[in-house]
């Protein structure tokens, strides 16, 4: 099981939390800056999971993975 | 039994004076009756089941009720198929129809009301071995180990397992279309309803967390009677899905109904579609225009962090450049003010100097005026001045006169012209004693015209 899932979970909810600091007004410059490049680092992670999930479906059939797994061919 | 010995086939002769058939071989007569009973119009049976037995080719039971009882089997191939688990007492319904086993040389005969297809009349038996069950399983703790699973919202790998030509199969995608979500579906085609259904959907199971990578899974089936989910309710398959490290979410019959994989799994939803939005909680097309928000707004935020707080500080930057030059303008005003206030104090001391100029120029007209005066009164001063002065000369000089007389009265020469001498020791000082001059012993003795040198001598008296 992959973990980046949890990631995205974390990454939007800690963005949101940047988000409302940063309308709050009382970070200052260098908090501030911190905060943005944290929040553009969370915002590209959250993208990359969402385009992962935007390329259009992709269907398998878990009888014909394990038959490949289990083939003349597997590992 | 007694073994058939050599069998004769002639036919033996019929009973005397009988007006019966025969007689025939039991064999033949046996497979006569068999297909005579097989004729029986097939139809619908119900009773209780009692004396349940089981072989590897049939299950066997009577079915009663209080006026009759009828010997009953059916084929464990259909049996396996249905899915249930028979016990004396049962209520059923059959479907089938009459058949009988003529036997052999070695075996017996029997009549038997061949079962094809069966359903539990009295769903409150199986009901109460599903509720038993889920008293044992919950007491074992097994309801708890898939909700304490972290569940991903967003997914990117689902597995399904569901029947492959049913309806749950397009209410997943539609649920999956619903959310926006186009990630990697990995179906697990499986018999949702017969006997063989819990242990392929069990091993689907495993499958698909052993080789698809899945993140979570969805097991769906349509609505059915309690016969028909009683392979959700399979003990080996919850206990599967209890101890899976992957969350499952189910999603078997109406919301009505309550298999046992409701229980164990970690969610336990309505619908296939509420399931397929259940396993993607993030609407991904809003997920993605939120994204593009914050992130616009995290560079609004940056942005303006940056460039108010520079513009702030070119403010402040500016400020004393713009103090200096508020300065110099006031200073250059004042020194305006300066010159102005001067020139016209020159300006006013001029006319004042002016006027005390004028006031002067009539005092000194007047004094020339005096002076005129007094000029013309200087030839009888002068007159007066050459008196005073000639008789000041003549009265100092008469002072003259007097005053050197008096010295000359006191000059010593004079006294030493008189006959007197002056005596003084070597160094010059006044010998005004005898006794200084025994003591100075050589003298100078100075008289009016020159001095002479003299030794004292003393006689002895």
């Amino acid at each position: 099981m992959s973990t980046p899932e949890r990631s995205y979970e974390t990454a939007s909810a800690r963005i949101e939390e940047i988000i409302k600091r940063l309308d709050s007004g009382e970070a200052g410059l260098r908090e501030t800056l911190e905060l943005v490049r944290e929040g553009r680092e969370l915002v590209e992670l959250c993208a990359g999971e969402l385009e992962a999930v935007g390329k259009g479906l992709e269907e398998l059939r878990l009888d014909e993975l394990v038959a490949h797994l289990e083939g003349p061919h597997a590992p | 039994m007694h073994r058939v010995s050599e069998m004769r086939q002639d036919r033996p002769a019929g009973l005397d004076g009988s007006a019966l058939k025969g007689p025939f071989p039991v064999g033949e007569y046996a497979a006569a009756l068999r297909g005579k009973l097989r004729g029986f119009r097939r139809v619908q049976v119900f009773g209780e089941v009692s004396n349940f037995g089981k072989s590897a080719k049939a299950v066997y039971f009577e079915l009663r009720d209080v006026n009759g009882a009828l010997p009953c089997s059916m084929w464990r191939s259909d049996y396996d198929r249905l899915g249930i688990d028979l016990e004396n007492g049962s209520e059923v319904v059959l479907g089938g129809g009459c058949d009988f086993y003529p036997g052999s040389a070695t075996s017996s005969p029997s009549f038997t009301f061949r079962a094809t297809d069966m359903r539990v009349a009295g769903e409150g038996e199986l009901l109460a071995q599903i509720e038993r069950l889920r008293r044992k399983l919950g007491a074992e703790g097994l309801f708890e180990p898939q909700k304490a699973l972290p569940r991903p919202s967003l997914p990117r790998t689902l597995g399904v397992v569901t029947g492959e030509g049913g309806k749950a199969r397009h209410d997943v995608l539609a649920g999956l279309r619903r959310r926006g979500w186009e990630g990697r579906l990995v179906w697990a085609f499986v018999p949702v309803q017969d006997r063989r259904a819990a242990p392929l959907i069990a091993r689907a199971l495993g499958d698909l967390v052993a080789t698809a990578d899945v993140d979570a899974i969805v097991v769906a089936r349509g609505g059915g009677s309690v016969v028909d989910l009683m392979a959700f309710s399979d003990e080996t398959l919850c206990r599967t899905v209890a101890l899976l490290p992957v969350p499952v979410i189910a999603s078997v019959g109406h919301h009505t109904d309550r298999t046992l994989i409701d229980d164990v799994a970690a969610v336990s939803c309505s619908t296939p579609t509420h399931a397929a939005e259940t396993a993607v909680r993030v609407h991904c097309g809003e997920a993605r225009t939120a994204l593009l928000a914050h992130a616009h707004r995290l560079r609004g935020c940056g942005h303006r962090a940056v460039i108010e707080r520079a513009r702030r500080l070119s403010d402040l930057t500016r400020a004393p450049a713009e103090h200096v030059a508020r300065q110099r303008a006031l200073l250059h005003q004042k020194l305006r003010e300066l010159r102005a206030a001067g020139r016209r104090g020159v300006d006013e001391r001029r006319g004042a100097s002016g006027s005390q100029l004028t006031t002067l120029s009539r005092r000194a007209d007047a004094l020339g005026l005096r002076y005129g005066r007094a000029a013309a009164a200087v030839p009888a001063g002068a007159a007066d001045l050459q008196r005073v002065c000639t008789s000041a000369l003549a009265r100092r000089a008469r002072e003259l006169e007097r005053l050197t007389l008096a010295l000359s009265a006191h000059d010593p020469d004079r006294t030493l012209k008189r006959g007197y001498a002056l005596v003084a020791d070597a160094d010059g000082e006044m010998v005004t004693s005898a006794a200084k001059a025994r003591e100075a012993g050589k003298v100078s003795m100075r008289f009016h015209d020159d001095s002479v040198h003299a030794r004292v001598e003393e006689e002895t008296r």
